[in-house]
């Protein structure tokens, strides 16, 4: 009987798989005259609390446990992936993702693995979450939901969800890596709806990261999240009805990092920059934007949400240089992409999960300070908008991108004004960049909830940037 | 496969006598045994093949009104039978909730044969036919000079099998089929780049387009947007394509799920029987559309699917719920459960008489909507707001493309405003419907 008893201390369950099995299953995969064979084996267990309409509505566990096996033949991926992890269905798995490489048969070299480990950890965990008693969580969500509740008469209903996770990764490659990790995960978000004369509005909330639930004493306490959730919701209620047309746009420090992820970060992801359908895949080293703009993505910012010790496919990440002084300076890859270019890998391969292949992807992505003070950058604008908080965004490749902003306000004289609710902000990359007139000098980092999504994977990230005014952009509104 | 899904059956069982055994008052027990096959072509050569067979178990379970649920894609029954008990060691500090439970037993015939949810071509299809279904459809839009990149062609088919046992004494099984095969190209020189896809999809291969006509579609879909234009913001008539309807319906969707009526985070809570639309507008959810992609014979809590009409010339007549929200709201159960949630069966909206060109050709002035970006939805008010891509259309002829543009406006009165429902329900998704033409809505440009 396999244990699966999973403590902090815990390393990954072994699942009965010794590695010379798995060596055994990478030589398979290449039997057919593969390049490079990878088998990412994770286990991974998540806890749920869900509080609405003043009780505990519901908890949820789930275990997603499987094998991805992955065969590169140029630039060919076949992959296969199963939760039954026998050897016979091992073998199988292996055969199934070699049918991409069709050569003959190659004597393949005896692969010597050397097992690394992480030397730091990018995790800030002292009480991680899952070794911790169940009511120290709920009592998280209830301080949340009360003070969300009581802030102000006019908040009706609250929702109040924890999330956990624990994610143990084991990355083995035919050129003898091998990589083992363990990835605490956790987040506190609260939904306050209010309600005034017939009308509603809900406010949103939220924290976390790869902390432990100390996080939630020092940095961002429950009472907060549920107080900034309801205040949401209640200057909602005056909120009037967003400006139309062409203006000059003011983005608040940390939640508008979300432009930097969609106008600049997707499109310097390394496929589809070599895939030449990125409208930046030819600007390497050339001018896109303003001079004040230096954009980094970071994956080994501490206890932040889109950190790893390794990636997905095993490498160390690098904080990564993507643009400096508006000058194209780098790409985001993963190791299929970094092959074919020819260029240095810098650990951005990740992955939704065992059944999904890796894609190279953002981590920690932002906008550096730059020399402005933010309350002269609200000041040039005579009559413009100001982007509060915001609640995604998505891009094409063209370079075409917008942001929903669920909270505004209007700028007049200098001054921000009313209250504005939900507009969609449109652009277009290379014209939006050039437009980047300020830059403030208070980076900050947008609350620790992001999801970013691709091709159908999801997968934590987070993003910051500092206050910012684009000279024109298209507010979607109605007036 | 007959043999699995006797296995199976045998482990869902047993799961729910260890729970009933262990103090659950009720416990429901679902197992998903799935296989997929995915190809990616691109430039003509495969560049990503994927094939897997994957189970995954979930359950849910009561305890003096408290509930806990679980799932596993570890199926090992020590695995399960300890998330068993740690889920009623979970229940018991959480609140008791008198609405929680599983729906009462309901007797009923309908079966993945009558529903023809499952095409054994789909299941039988080769690798190799798959690969060059991708190929061809990919073959036949590069042939199109204007084309000048491509994102790459996939197709893709699943088998699954989805099997439900719970303590009342329900136990019910069916198997399912999906194929789809779609396109996306990218035209223009230089920075002025434009991009479309197209796509089918259907339970049945048989039903499926052709990948000429996929190509052809994409093809056409993309290069109309050459050299778009951005105009001046004002207020139009805005004509939705039927893919552009599918998204409207599933934020309509959202606004009368059970889930968010209760929870008031809906604007067309508290409405029911209110006109909240003009007479056009007629909106159904059906899971017993034969062969349909979104029909089903039982929820994920066993409740018979049906035919539900939401409403019916404009007036608001159900809501769509789960068991628990129609305990809630003392409602029917409609049989669009879904763990927690409610989604979608059939969700669409009854088409009307006329086609999609004379919509187009009665147009004096307005903004034929082919593409949106962006999330902004918000059911808790009904506002849209999203970045938009479509044609100009002036005395009932597309004039130019229109990019980098926005909509909005706002449910309620879009559902007020639809002046003209077409005739051209497609039926390749779930949530779907005709072209139509809104009086009016915001479109933001310059």
């Amino acid at each position: 009987m396999v244990r699966r008893k999973i403590s902090a201390k815990a390393e990954l369950p072994d699942f009965q798989l010794k590695p010379a099995d798995l060596k055994r299953i990478l030589s398979l995969a290449l039997a057919r005259g593969g390049d490079f064979a990878d088998i990412f084996l994770e286990y991974r267990t998540s806890l749920s609390i869900l509080m609405e309409e003043d009780i505990i509505k519901e908890s949820s566990e789930s275990v997603t446990m499987g094998l991805g096996l992955r065969v590169i033949h140029r630039d060919r991926t076949g992959y296969a992936y199963t939760n039954d992890l026998s050897e016979e269905k091992l073998r199988s798995v292996a055969l199934t993702a070699s049918a991409i490489a069709s050569s003959r048969t190659r004597q393949l070299r005896p692969i010597r693995f050397r097992l690394q480990r992480p030397d730091g950890d990018v995790a800030r965990a002292r009480l991680v979450a899952t070794t911790r008693p169940l009511q120290e969580k709920i009592k998280l969500v209830e301080r949340a939901y009360q003070s969300a509740l009581r802030h102000d008469p006019v908040i009706k209903k609250v929702q109040v969800a924890y999330g956990e996770s624990m994610q143990y990764v084991r990355i083995m490659n035919s050129e003898g890596l091998c990589v083992e990790d363990k990835r605490p995960m956790v987040k506190l978000v609260a939904m306050a709806l209010a309600e005034k004369n017939g009308r509603r509005e809900s406010g949103f909330c939220g924290g976390g990261g790869r902390v432990g639930l100390e996080y939630f004493d020092r940095q961002l306490r429950p009472e907060t999240i549920g107080q900034e959730a309801a205040a949401e919701a209640c200057l909602l209620l005056e909120a009037v009805d967003p400006p139309a047309g062409e203006m000059p746009v003011v983005l608040s420090p940390g939640h508008s990092g979300v432009l930097i992820h969609e106008a600049v970060g997707h499109l310097l992801e390394a496929d589809f920059i070599r895939k030449k359908t990125s409208v930046l895949w030819n600007k390497l080293g050339k001018n896109v934007g303003s001079q004040q703009l230096n954009i980094y993505d970071d994956p080994t910012l501490p206890g932040f949400r889109g950190s790893y010790n390794f990636d997905d496919e095993g490498s160390r990440p690098q904080k990564t240089l993507l643009v400096e002084k508006g000058v194209v300076r780098g790409f985001l890859q993963d190791m299929l992409s970094s092959r074919l270019m020819k260029k240095d890998k810098t650990g951005h391969g990740r992955r939704q999960d065992f059944s999904c292949w890796p894609l190279p992807r953002m981590a920690n992505t932002y906008i550096d300070r730059g020399e402005y003070d933010p309350e002269e950058i609200i000041r040039s604008v005579k009559k413009g908008f100001y982007v509060s908080r915001l609640s995604g965004g998505q891009v094409e490749d063209s370079g075409q991108f917008t942001f929903s902003v669920t909270l505004g306000y209007l700028i007049e004289d200098g001054r921000l004004g009313r209250p504005v609710r939900q507009a969609t902000l449109i652009g277009t990359n290379l014209d939006i960049l050039q437009k980047v007139e300020m830059v403030g000098s208070d980076l900050e980092f947008g609350w620790q909830t992001g999801t970013c999504s691709k091709e159908g994977q999801d997968v934590p990230v987070a993003d910051g940037c500092p206050t910012m005014k684009i000279s024109g952009m298209t507010v979607g509104g109605l007036r | 496969m007959k043999a699995i899904s006797h296995d199976l059956r045998k482990l869902a069982e047993r799961l729910v006598q260890y729970g009933r055994k262990q103090g659950a008052d009720e416990i429901e027990v679902t197992l998903y045994d799935g296989r997929e096959f995915d190809v990616e072509v691109r430039l003509g050569q495969i560049e990503n093949l994927v094939e897997a067979d994957s189970r995954y178990c979930a359950f849910r379970l009561f305890k003096d009104k408290k509930v806990a649920s679980a799932s596993s894609s570890d199926l090992s029954l020590s695995t399960l039978q300890a998330l068993v008990r740690q889920a009623l060691k979970r229940a018991s500090p959480t609140h008791a909730d008198e609405f929680a439970g599983l729906p009462a037993p309901a007797r009923f015939k309908v079966t993945e044969d009558s529903l023809k949810l499952y095409d054994p071509e789909v299941a039988a299809m080769k690798p190799q036919e798959k690969i060059k279904m991708a190929l061809t459809a990919e073959r036949v839009a590069l042939q199109d000079r204007r084309i000048t990149n491509s994102f790459g062609a996939s197709f893709v088919t699943n088998e699954l099998r989805t099997i439900l046992v719970n303590s009342s004494g329900f136990s019910g099984e069916y198997l399912q089929t999906y194929c789809s095969l779609s396109l996306g190209l990218q035209a223009g020189q230089g920075d002025r780049l434009v991009e479309d896809y197209w796509f089918s999809s259907k339970r049945h291969l048989r039903e499926l387009a052709p990948p000429e006509e996929v190509a052809r579609i994409a093809v056409e879909r993309t290069v109309r947007q050459l050299n778009p234009r951005k105009v001046k913001t004002q207020n139009v008539p805005v004509i939705f394509e039927p893919t552009m309807t599918s998204w409207l319906l599933a934020f309509l969707f959202s606004c009368v799920s059970g889930t968010a009526v209760y929870q008031q985070t809906t604007f067309l809570a508290g409405r029911l029987g209110e006109k909240i639309g003009n007479d056009l507008i007629t909106v159904v959810d059906d899971g017993l559309l034969p062969g349909r992609l979104g029909s089903r014979p039982f929820d994920s809590e066993g409740v018979p699917t049906q035919r539900t009409v939401v409403m019916e010339r404009g007036i608001l007549k159900n809501y769509l719920c789960n068991t628990y929200a129609s305990r809630k709201l003392n409602l029917p159960a409609t049989g669009n459960g879904n763990g927690r949630g409610v989604v979608p069966n059939n969700f669409y909206l009854e088409p009307g008489t006329v086609s999609a060109e004379e919509i187009i050709r009665s147009t004096r002035k307005g903004f034929l909507l082919t593409r949106v970006i962006g999330h902004g939805l918000n059911p808790v008010t009904g506002d849209i707001s999203r970045g938009a891509g479509g044609l100009w259309i002036e005395d009932g002829q597309p004039l130019f493309p229109v990019s980098e543009v926005t909509i909005a406006g706002n449910l309620g009165q879009i559902l007020q405003n639809i002046e003209l429902v077409g005739n051209d329900i497609q039926f390749e998704s779930p949530v779907c419907g005709p072209t139509i033409r809104v009086a009016e809505m915001t479109v933001a440009g310059k």
